[in-house]
């Protein structure tokens, strides 16, 4: 059976018309699986867009606060002597340190040393002598600490120079002590005189802008390699480690670090073993026993 | 690096070649399958898909040879090639440019379709396994982006070159009829060819 195309007013045969029915159909069914397979593979990538999404356009999170929480408790702490009385502070020498450090001919790592003898107390004038004793020679009570009201916070301290101790003896009781001009230990005494010490005292004790502890001001004198005693107005960093009772005991305990530097060439020491510039690290230790 | 890590940037070198295509070749199909857009051009555009496919296995070829340069030599090949199944199915478009198969585009989207099949796994995987690194998905998406661009740009670079020498063969004269008239310019835009 054959079909007529009305525009070119001609028979088809039939088998024709089928093919051309048939092509269109396949057209159809390619364009179906076209249409879904790009939906498909858009979508797949659209999903792997959102889960690879590095986010890096998002505003930043507000800053995490760096600085420290600066806060002071009400801790008051007396110096006293009297044993057994829980609110008088008694310095624990044993337990504390001075040490200094600074770098091996001015250019290596530092070179650590530190004093054995030293003490909390204002050397006045009359003090400043030779003691016949191994113990502290006078009381260490040249102190008082306000944790909340710096300004009633002070303190007092001294070393002997020729107690230092570098660790190598044949130094410290050789051109160290020349170097310190000094004289070297007798045994059984306690030389605190004007040429074998170097002292501290508070003249303001201050909170920190910046952290947690304390700015302290202090006049560090020592005579040093010179004829005479030098006096210089000092800063340092004070920092207070809080009482705590201490575990297993009845007494507690409460730390003082002070940080400061000082220039040796300012009193007379010119010796290019070390740097001018000599850090000094106070660590101070205290208890209520 | 282990071999796994050379195998998978492998992957991801061959995926940035082949994995847009499939996209790209449906959205055209798509834009300009539409009725209203049907014409000539619209066309060639399509038949070109194949031949642009081809070129870009050609430049997969080149960028492998350049890789093994100046070493050829089988050990070195043994050595360097950690996907050699993928870089031998990265190698066969090449024979897109042959007529017979030119007149075939489907078969240039079903070879694609390996290379959208990692990008689509590797997101199933991160999807199973939220716990997994999802550098992967990134990875594929960023190399996915990459394809896309170079498979667009392959034809459109193509088109851009058939409508020119179509523009020059008609209006100007003797010499660029004859540079036109060239056989081999002639076999790649050849209307014959494609149907």
């Amino acid at each position: 059976m054959n079909h007529t195309c009305p525009s070119l007013n001609c028979k088809i045969p039939h088998h024709t018309f089928d093919n051309i029915t048939q092509i269109t159909n396949q057209t159809n069914i390619m364009k179906r699986f076209n249409k879904i397979l790009m939906i498909a593979l858009i979508l797949i990538s659209g999903v792997g867009l959102v889960v690879s999404c590095t986010h890096k356009n998002d505003p930043l999170p507000a800053s995490v606060v760096t600085g420290v929480k600066i806060s002071h408790g009400k801790h008051i702490h007396l110096a006293g002597m009297t044993l057994g009385d829980t609110t008088q502070w008694k310095f624990d020498k044993v337990h504390s340190a001075v040490n200094w450090s600074s770098p091996f001919l001015e250019v290596g790592a530092d070179l650590t040393g530190k004093f054995n003898q030293f003490g909390i107390a204002d050397l006045k004038d009359a003090l400043m002598q030779n003691y016949n004793t191994t113990k502290q020679p006078v009381p260490d009570t040249s102190w008082a600490f306000y944790e909340n009201e710096p300004a009633k916070t002070h303190f007092a301290g001294y070393i002997q120079t020729n107690q230092v101790n570098t660790g190598e003896p044949g130094r410290d009781g050789g051109c160290l002590i020349t170097t310190f001009g000094t004289t070297k230990i007798v045994a059984g005494t306690q030389n605190l005189t004007v040429s074998n010490v170097a002292h501290i005292k508070t003249t303001s004790v201050a909170f920190d802008p910046l952290s947690n502890g304390y700015i302290a001001t202090f006049d560090f004198t020592w005579q040093g390699g010179g004829s005479a005693q030098v006096t210089q107005s000092i800063s340092g960093k004070l920092t207070y480690i809080p009482e705590t009772q201490v575990p297993g005991a009845t007494y507690s305990d409460f730390g003082l670090k002070l940080e400061f530097q000082i220039n040796k060439a300012d009193f007379g020491i010119n010796n290019t073993e070390v740097a001018d510039k000599v850090n000094i690290v106070v660590n101070a230790n205290f208890n209520n026993k | 690096m282990n071999n796994s890590f050379l195998a998978y940037i492998q992957k991801l070198e061959a995926m940035a070649f082949f994995s847009g295509y499939a996209l790209v070749y449906t959205v055209i199909l798509f834009i300009l399958g539409n009725r209203r857009l049907k014409g000539k051009l619209s066309d060639r555009i399509i038949s070109f898909l194949p031949t642009s496919y081809a070129l870009i296995s050609i430049l997969f070829l080149g960028f492998q040879l350049k890789k093994l340069y100046p070493d050829y030599s089988f050990e070195h090949i043994q050595l360097t090639i950690q996907q050699p199944f993928l870089i031998i199915w990265g190698f066969l478009p090449v024979a897109f440019l042959i007529p017979a198969l030119n007149k075939r585009p489907v078969l240039s989207l079903l070879h694609s379709c390996l290379f959208f099949y990692f990008v689509a796994s590797d997101l199933f995987f991160q999807a199973i396994t939220p716990s997994a690194d999802n550098n992967i998905v990134k990875n594929d998406m960023r190399v996915l982006a990459a394809s896309i661009i170079l498979n667009l740009v392959v034809p459109g670079l193509i088109t851009m070159l058939f409508l020119t020498f179509n523009y020059l063969k008609k209006h100007k004269p003797v010499i660029v009829k004859k540079l036109v008239n060239s056989s081999f310019i002639l076999s790649l835009f050849n209307s014959k060819n494609h149907k």
